[in-house]
């Protein structure tokens, strides 16, 4: 009795011992980056609201809505049919991008689920599951702490410019994060159907097909889904090291300035962005 | 047919999603143009310099200074986020004001904070470089905004979901609706608008590095110039670095939320 | 000579650490008799349960399963021939329509190929839909089976033992405690179908009620050991009343 009252007691007073450690920690790491950003590298906000600045943001934002401009690009159809065919090459891309790493997921999540490294969820056990795991838990996390971008960059110099190249890239970082979300889905499976079906006489792959697949598939069609609107968001930036789509060209008009068409490749972006957010709800809401 | 069709749905789903996928394949011009004429040598010296990464001492300093100005760039930027997060996802999820405007209000808003994360950080960036010119600022607001729109988003769903009772406890105690606000509904949801910040905190990581492709100091800024020069052996430490970072925020974060939530 | 048991225990012991969870129990069931196993929690009922279907190795003791050692039942197949399991609901897979989780039953019986193609084009659906008809719940074939109601789950898993034909049908708890009417529901179907297929059926229960209602014999379980196992109409409530005190006590003794 006094023993349970004292573990408790010794529990709950390290509880908020690690939560003071870490608004200690956010204090301090909030602290020495302002006082960093403020003093060592001398950002100074009054600087960015100076009258030059201001000056040239406004001509900036005017030369992006076409004011004073001459043939804003949103009002050429040639302009448009460019973008969407770009608009159209960025869909491919992420639609690559998230195969392939869907392609990279399911190769490799099962032997990468805990349960399955400890011989539970396929009562049965090899002698090198636990050393696959370990390996297969490392690529992960190597894969997604690495951001697209970087990847990208690595990427180009191996491939020429394309749509190729920027879905490898974006498919190196998805297939970390992926393998990472689906895994834990196979750790979290109820057991007790798998059981069952393996006392009516079903054998591995039997199991396979009746049992694990269909439970976990609902949940990863759900990941997917929403890996891919994200990867959406993503193919611009790796375009801008010439692995194609609207993002290499948003490179392009920048730095000759043109403003307009930054507007419409921006504005062709965000209705790829909304138009693949509904899409995924609408098949996430089918496959429930 | 129809009995076909009833047995099969999710199957008949992944098949089409599949298909798209196939067909997507089509577009690429596989073939030997796909490559440069120097890819699998630089494949080769990739690999091997991932095994002899640089660390001579200038490396691992610079390495430890860009890694702290990628953290800071993250912090700062975060703490533009939650003030933002904070204040647009209050006024977001309705529970300061009621009458007609409500849903009026509510809905823009939340077509706000969508559209403040619809925009990738990185393209923010860039416009805030062209518009203001090269200020850590740019980094900072260019993180403060679409993560913003997603903690702001997330924060007015938590607190749409705290509990009615404690809230209605206070109300009939003749609280108002901004001490409602101090004592009931951030108390309710503290934790868990902590641990979705801790979470999205280690993308904010991510999203620091590759600032420097703008042109903004980090340890992105590092990669970029040694790929730049061919120096894989340096690209690589860089690389180590960024991952130890990102590896050391995800397990801080991950061991604070298991405190939170439990 | 009376015919071969199918199942023959001698001594059989089961340890935990230093705790005996079971400790030295012998008995012999006959083919075709329906027993009950009750007991309060902990007595245990599941581990005996686990021994006779052979998940679980006795620690002690020798065990028959129609007079051969255990070992003998070597592939799945010839397993899931002899014994067939059934717990509550939740050993179906919900995301699956009715008509696999009942062909489930069969998967022991199939070649691989049979079970892949079944996935696409249904393999011995007429059996399916038969025993299906006989639970009840023929128009549910194509439902999704996590949309069915926890009595339709139970009735699912009643047909996929209908499909598996098991010589013999071991139930831990097959019914909740929670819901008395569809556990009587469920439990008399249960019998009614062992009976009509001419299978053994031993199943562990809450309800005393239910055992003697539609069991023929008894084995009551205390602290690992037989408490008493009697044809159903020599159980007499004193027994009864004995088998729960008693324990009932010791939790309470427990929980300080
Ligand atoms: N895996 C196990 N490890 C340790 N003790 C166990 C295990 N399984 C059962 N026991 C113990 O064995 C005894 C009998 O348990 P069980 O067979 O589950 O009883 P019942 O099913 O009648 O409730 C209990 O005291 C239980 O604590
Ligand atoms: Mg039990």
């Amino acid at each position: 009795m006094n023993a349970q009252v004292e573990h408790e007691t010794k529990t709950t007073r390290r509880r908020p011992g690690f939560i003071a450690f870490s608004f200690l920690l956010a204090v301090t790491l909030i602290a020495a980056s302002w006082i960093y950003i403020l003093f060592v590298e001398e950002a100074s906000l009054f600087a960015l609201f100076s009258e030059k600045n201001l000056e040239h943001t406004r001509e900036f934002l005017f030369s992006m809505m076409g004011i004073g401009v001459e043939e804003p690009a949103f009002f050429s159809k040639e302009s448009w049919m460019n973008a969407l065919r770009l608009t159209y090459e960025t869909l491919v891309m992420s639609i690559l991008a998230i195969g392939f790493s869907v392609i990279g997921m399911v190769l490799t999540v099962i032997p990468a689920s805990a349960n399955y490294a400890d011989g539970t969820l396929m009562l049965a056990k090899k002698w090198y599951s636990r050393l696959v795991y370990g390996v297969i838990r490392i690529l992960y996390v190597f894969s997604r702490a690495v951001p697209e971008l970087i990847w990208a960059m690595l990427i180009i110099f191996i491939f020429k410019p394309g749509i190729l190249p920027g879905a490898v890239a974006l498919a190196l970082h998805n297939f970390g994060i992926l393998g990472k979300l689906c895994a834990e889905v196979i750790e979290d499976l109820d057991m007790r159907p798998i059981r069952s079906l393996a006392s009516s006489g079903a054998g591995k792959t039997q199991i396979l097909i009746y049992g694990i697949i269909p439970m976990v598939m609902p949940k990863f069609i759900t990941y997917i889904l929403y890996r891919w609107e994200v990867i959406i968001r993503t193919t611009i930036v790796v375009g801008f090291v010439g692995a194609g789509g609207l993002g290499q060209q948003f490179k392009l008009s920048m730095s000759w300035f043109h403003y307009t068409e930054v507007t419409l490749l921006l504005i062709s972006y965000f209705i790829l962005v909304v138009l693949s957010d509904f899409i995924s709800e609408m098949l996430r809401k089918a496959v429930q | 047919m129809q009995k076909f069709v009833d047995l099969h749905k999710r199957n008949l789903l992944s098949g089409l999603l599949i298909l798209v996928f196939v067909w997507s394949l089509f577009s690429v011009n596989w073939g030997p143009d796909l490559f440069h004429s120097g890819g699998k040598h630089t494949i080769l010296q990739m690999v091997k310099s991932f095994f002899q990464p640089d660390l001579s001492p200038e490396i691992l300093q610079l390495a430890v200074t860009s890694a702290w100005r990628t953290l800071a760039y993250a912090v700062t930027g975060m703490t533009l986020a939650i003030l933002l997060a904070v204040v647009l996802g209050v006024l977001a999820s309705g529970i300061l004001y009621n009458g007609k405007q409500r849903i009026w209000v509510k809905s823009s808003l939340r077509g706000l904070l969508g559209f403040m994360r619809a925009i990738h950080e990185l393209v923010w960036a860039w416009l805030f470089v062209a518009a203001v010119g090269l200020s850590p600022f740019a980094a900072i607001f260019a993180i403060a905004i679409p993560y913003g729109g997603i903690l702001g988003r997330i924060f007015a769903d938590m607190l749409n979901d705290v509990k009615p009772e404690p809230i209605q406890a206070l109300q009939s105690n003749g609280a108002s609706r901004l001490q409602l606000l101090c004592y009931g509904y951030f108390p309710l949801a503290a934790a868990d608008m902590i641990s979705y910040t801790m979470y999205r905190f280690e993308c904010a990581i991510r999203s620091s590095a590759i600032m420097s492709f703008v042109g903004l100091g980090g340890l992105g800024y590092q990669i970029h110039l040694s790929l730049d020069d061919l120096k894989y052996h340096e690209v690589w430490t860089f690389i180590f670095f960024l991952i130890g970072l990102v590896i050391l925020v995800d397990l801080w974060s991950r061991f604070l939320r298991k405190r939170l939530v439990s | 000579m009376s015919p071969t048991p199918v199942f023959e225990l001698k001594n059989i012991s089961k340890y935990y650490g230093e705790v005996s969870s079971l400790s030295s129990l012998s008995f012999r069931i006959d083919r075709g008799e329906v027993v009950a196993l009750i007991g309060p929690s902990g007595a245990g009922k599941t581990t005996l349960l686990n021994i006779l279907s052979a998940m679980l190795p006795p620690d002690d003791g020798t065990f028959f399963i129609d007079g051969k050692p255990v070992s003998s039942l070597t592939s799945r197949r010839q397993r899931a021939r002899k014994l067939g399991i059934i717990r509550q609901q939740f050993d179906l897979v919900g995301p699956l329509p009715v008509v696999h989780n009942v062909l489930a039953g069969r998967l022991g019986e199939w070649s691989l190929f049979k079970s892949l193609l079944s996935y696409l084009f249904l393999q011995d659906k007429e059996l399916a839909m038969h025993a299906l008809h006989r639970v009840g719940l023929k128009d549910k074939i194509y439902e999704k089976t996590a949309h069915l109601s926890g009595g339709e789950q139970q009735r699912v898993a009643l047909a996929r033992l209908l499909v598996q034909k098991p010589e013999v049908i071991l139930a831990d708890e097959p019914v909740s405690s929670l819901d008395p009417a569809r556990a009587e529901d469920i439990i008399g179907m249960l019998v009614r179908l062992v009976k009509e297929e001419n299978q053994t059926l031993i199943a562990s229960l809450h309800s005393v009620d239910l055992a003697r209602k539609y069991f023929t014999r008894i084995i009551a379980l205390r602290d690992g050991q037989i408490f008493f196992d009697l044809p159903v109409d020599q159980v007499t409530s004193q027994q009864l009343s004995d088998l729960y005190k008693i324990m009932e006590m010791k939790e309470d003794a427990e929980v300080c």
